[in-house]
C-alpha cells in the first residue's frame, strides 16, 4: 500500500516558492483584470455527473461512481459547468450574466507524454448577449490578457467556425465526411485534403476548400478568403471577423492580431467567432475561446454565450523566466528572551502593522537567532527583553 | 534572430532530408560531417538540425522545443499528437499492410485471430474500422517471427519491397496505409513565425514538386 508513498501521480505537481507565487500572481492580477470589467467569480464543484460533458471524448475523463453507482468525473472542463449553472441557477437573472472562473480542470493524457493531467484554467463567460459588441469586449479581453503577460512576443488568432459550417451545407456534404475534412483542415494536412477532396469531386467551392488551411496571415486573408470563396454568405462573415479584426487592431501593435480560417478546432460547441493565443516561448496554444449559441439549450436554457479559457501556468512561465516573481523576504527576525513571548508577539504585530515582513524566531537565545539571521539573510534583529527591545543590524556580508 | 529548429528523424530520412536541402541550395557541411553531434547548424538557412529517434520527432515538436520535424507517416500514424502536417516530402515511401502465411485464408472461420506488431495504434484502428474483433500482441523486433513461430495469424507492418515477406513465407493480405515522409511543424510556432516557416514550407514544396515531375 505504501509504495507509491512518495510520488504524486503522472501529470500533477508540487508547486513550490516562485512557482506558486508566480502562479498565485498570475491568477490575482487576472481576476483584477475582470473584475474590472464587472465579472463575477464563481466555483463550480470539482467533481460533476459524467452526464455534463456528454460531447467530450471519454477516455480524457478521470471517472469513479458515487454511492448510487452513477458515472461522475473530475471536472475537465470548465465552459459546460457553468452553462449548467448559468442555464438552471440562474434563469431570471438579468441579461447579461458576466461570469469568471479559476480553476483546476483534470484530462487524462496519454501517459509519459509530458503533458499536465491537472492544469488550472481561468477564464470568463458572457451569457445572454449575441451581439458582435459582446464578440469584441471579450475579444478586448483577451487581448488584454496576453499583453500583461510579460512573454516576449504574443498573436491573438481570430477565425469563424460559421465558415465552414456555411461551406460543409452548401455543399452538403455528410457529417462523416465534414469531420475527416475538419481534422485535416484543422491539422494543416496540405496533401491529405487535397487528396480527400479530389474524390468528392469538382465543385468550385471544393477546390476553394483546399486553400482553407492556407488562409492564415494578417488582413490580407480576407481579402483573399472574400475572392476565393466569392459566396454572399460566406462575405458576410468574413466582413464580421474584419470588422473585429480592425477594433483589435486599434487597440494593439497590428502584427499581434492574426486570421487562421484554417482553426476549425474542437471543442465542437462553437458557433461563431473562435480564437487563440499565442505567446513565445510556449509551444502550446494558451487562450482558446469562442461563441457557443447553442450550449446552453442542452442545458434547458436558449441563451447564446461567448467566452475564453486561458491557462495561468503559461503566463507564470513568463514571469519566472524574467525572475520578477516576489516572495515573502522577512526584513526583521524578532526574537524573545526567556519569558518574553507574548511582548515579542505584540512588538511583531507592531511592526506587521507598519507593513514590515517580520518572522518570529523559534530560537530562544540571541547567539542562535543571529545565526539563523545571518543564514537567512534578515538585515535586522530585534531581541526582547524585560528590560526593552535592543535593536541589532547585521552586516550585509552576513548573508548567504 | 534565433534560429528555427528542425528536428530530422536519424537514418535515412535524415539523408533524404539533407539531399533535399542541398537542392534547394542550403549549405549542410555540418550535418554531413556531424561526428557525435546531435545539434547542427545550417547557418544559411537560419536553421539548426536535431537528430532524433522518429517518435521523438513527435514529442520535440508537439511541446514546441521543436519548430518543424520530418518524420513518417507510419510514426504520426501510430503516435498521432497535435500539430501541423504541411508537406508530404514524397521520398521515405513504403506502405502499412496486413500479412500472413502464403497459401492461408486470413478470413476462413471463426476463431479470434491474433494480431503481432509493432504498431498497436494503427493495428487496432484498422480493425476496429473493419468491426473485426482482435487480439493484438506487440512485438518489438522482427514481427515476421510470430507468425512463423505459431503466435499469431498475421502481422501489420512497414512493407518496403516485400523481400522479407517472401523469404519467410509470408505474403501480403491487405494494404493498410501508403506511408511516406512528411514534414510537421509546431501549431504556436507557425503562427508566431509564420513567414520564416511559409517561406521554408514554399521552398520545400517547390523542390518536391520539381522532383515528382522529373520521375
Amino acid at each position: 500500500m505504501s509504495k507509491y508513498r512518495m510520488i504524486t501521480p503522472e501529470g500533477t505537481k508540487d508547486f513550490l516558492f516562485e512557482e506558486c507565487a508566480a502562479r498565485r500572481q498570475v491568477e490575482a492580477q487576472l481576476a483584477r483584470l475582470f473584475e474590472g470589467y464587472g465579472f463575477t467569480e464563481v466555483v463550480t464543484p470539482g467533481i460533476e455527473f459524467l452526464d455534463v460533458f456528454d460531447a467530450m471524448p471519454q477516455e480524457q475523463m478521470y471517472k469513479l461512481t458515487d454511492g448510487k453507482g452513477r458515472l461522475i468525473t473530475l471536472r475537465p472542463d470548465s465552459t459546460m459547468p457553468i452553462a449548467r449553472l448559468a442555464a438552471t441557477r440562474l434563469k431570471n437573472h438579468s441579461l447579461p450574466i458576466r461570469l469568471y472562473y479559476n480553476q483546476s480542470v483534470y484530462n487524462a493524457n496519454p501517459a509519459l507524454s509530458g503533458h499536465s493531467n491537472e492544469v488550472v484554467q481561468t477564464g470568463i463567460e458572457v451569457i445572454g448577449a449575441d451581439s458582435r459588441r459582446a464578440d469584441l469586449e471579450v475579444l478586448a479581453m483577451a487581448l488584454e490578457v496576453l499583453q500583461c503577460s510579460d512573454a516576449a512576443d504574443f498573436r491573438l488568432e481570430l477565425s469563424h467556425i460559421g465558415i465552414f459550417h456555411t461551406l460543409m451545407k452548401k455543399l452538403s456534404l455528410s457529417d462523416e465526411i465534414s469531420e475527416e475534412l475538419r481534422g485535416l483542415i484543422e491539422s494543416k494536412n496540405y496533401p491529405a485534403l487535397s487528396d480527400r477532396l479530389a474524390g468528392l469531386g469538382n465543385d468550385p467551392m471544393l477546390l476553394s476548400l483546399r486553400q482553407m488551411p492556407r488562409l492564415f496571415g494578417g488582413a490580407e486573408v480576407l481579402d483573399r478568403a472574400s475572392r476565393l470563396f466569392a459566396d454572399p454568405d460566406i462575405d458576410r462573415l468574413i466582413e464580421e471577423l474584419r470588422r473585429q479584426y480592425q477594433a483589435l487592431s486599434a487597440l494593439t501593435e497590428p502584427r499581434h492580431i492574426t486570421v487562421d480560417l484554417g482553426l476549425v478546432n474542437r471543442p465542437s460547441y462553437y458557433t461563431g467567432i473562435v480564437f487563440r493565443g499565442y505567446l513565445a516561448g510556449h509551444g502550446e496554444t494558451v487562450l482558446s475561446g469562442g461563441r457557443y449559441d447553442r450550449l446552453l439549450s442542452r442545458f434547458g436554457a436558449d441563451l447564446p454565450a461567448v467566452g475564453f479559457g486561458v491557462r495561468p501556468d503559461a503566463l507564470a512561465a513568463a514571469l519566472l523566466q524574467k525572475g520578477i516573481v516576489s516572495l515573502p523576504d522577512p526584513s526583521v527576525l524578532v526574537c524573545a528572551a526567556q519569558g518574553c513571548e507574548t511582548q515579542a508577539l505584540r512588538h511583531r504585530r507592531r511592526l506587521a502593522d507598519q507593513k514590515l515582513c517580520a518572522e518570529y524566531s523559534v530560537y530562544t537565545t540571541k547567539e542562535e537567532a543571529e545565526a539563523y539571521a545571518a543564514e537567512r539573510g534578515i538585515p535586522r534583529l530585534d531581541f526582547v527583553t524585560p528590560d526593552g527591545i535592543v535593536t541589532e543590524t547585521l552586516a550585509e556580508g552576513e548573508c548567504l | 534572430m534565433k534560429p528555427i529548429r528542425i528536428a530530422l528523424t536519424k537514418g535515412r530520412l535524415e539523408r533524404d532530408t539533407v539531399s533535399l536541402f542541398e537542392r534547394i541550395g542550403y549549405d549542410c557541411g555540418e550535418l554531413k560531417q556531424k561526428g557525435r553531434r546531435l545539434i547542427l547548424p545550417i547557418p544559411d538557412a537560419g536553421l539548426e538540425a536535431v537528430l532524433a529517434k522518429a517518435a521523438d520527432v513527435i514529442t520535440y515538436v508537439q511541446h514546441g522545443v521543436c519548430d518543424i520535424g520530418v518524420v513518417g507517416k507510419d510514426t504520426i500514424m501510430e503516435y498521432g499528437g497535435s500539430f501541423f502536417e504541411v508537406v508530404d516530402l514524397g521520398f521515405g515511401k513504403c506502405r502499412f499492410a496486413l500479412a500472413g502465411p502464403v497459401g492461408k485464408d486470413f478470413y476462413d472461420g471463426y476463431h479470434r485471430r491474433v494480431i503481432a506488431t509493432k504498431y498497436p495504434n494503427v493495428a487496432s484502428r484498422f480493425f476496429a474500422e473493419k468491426g473485426m474483433d482482435v487480439s493484438i500482441v506487440k512485438i518489438e523486433g522482427s514481427v515476421e517471427l510470430a507468425p512463423l513461430l505459431g503466435l499469431s495469424d498475421a502481422i501489420v507492418d512497414i512493407v518496403e519491397t516485400g523481400s522479407t515477406l517472401k523469404e519467410n513465407g509470408l505474403a501480403v493480405i491487405e494494404e493498410v496505409a501508403p506511408v511516406s515522409a512528411r514534414m510537421i511543424v509546431n501549431e504556436a510556432s507557425l503562427k508566431l513565425r509564420q513567414q520564416e516557416i511559409e517561406k521554408l514550407i514554399g521552398q520545400i514544396e517547390e523542390t518536391v514538386g520539381k522532383q515528382e515531375e522529373r520521375i
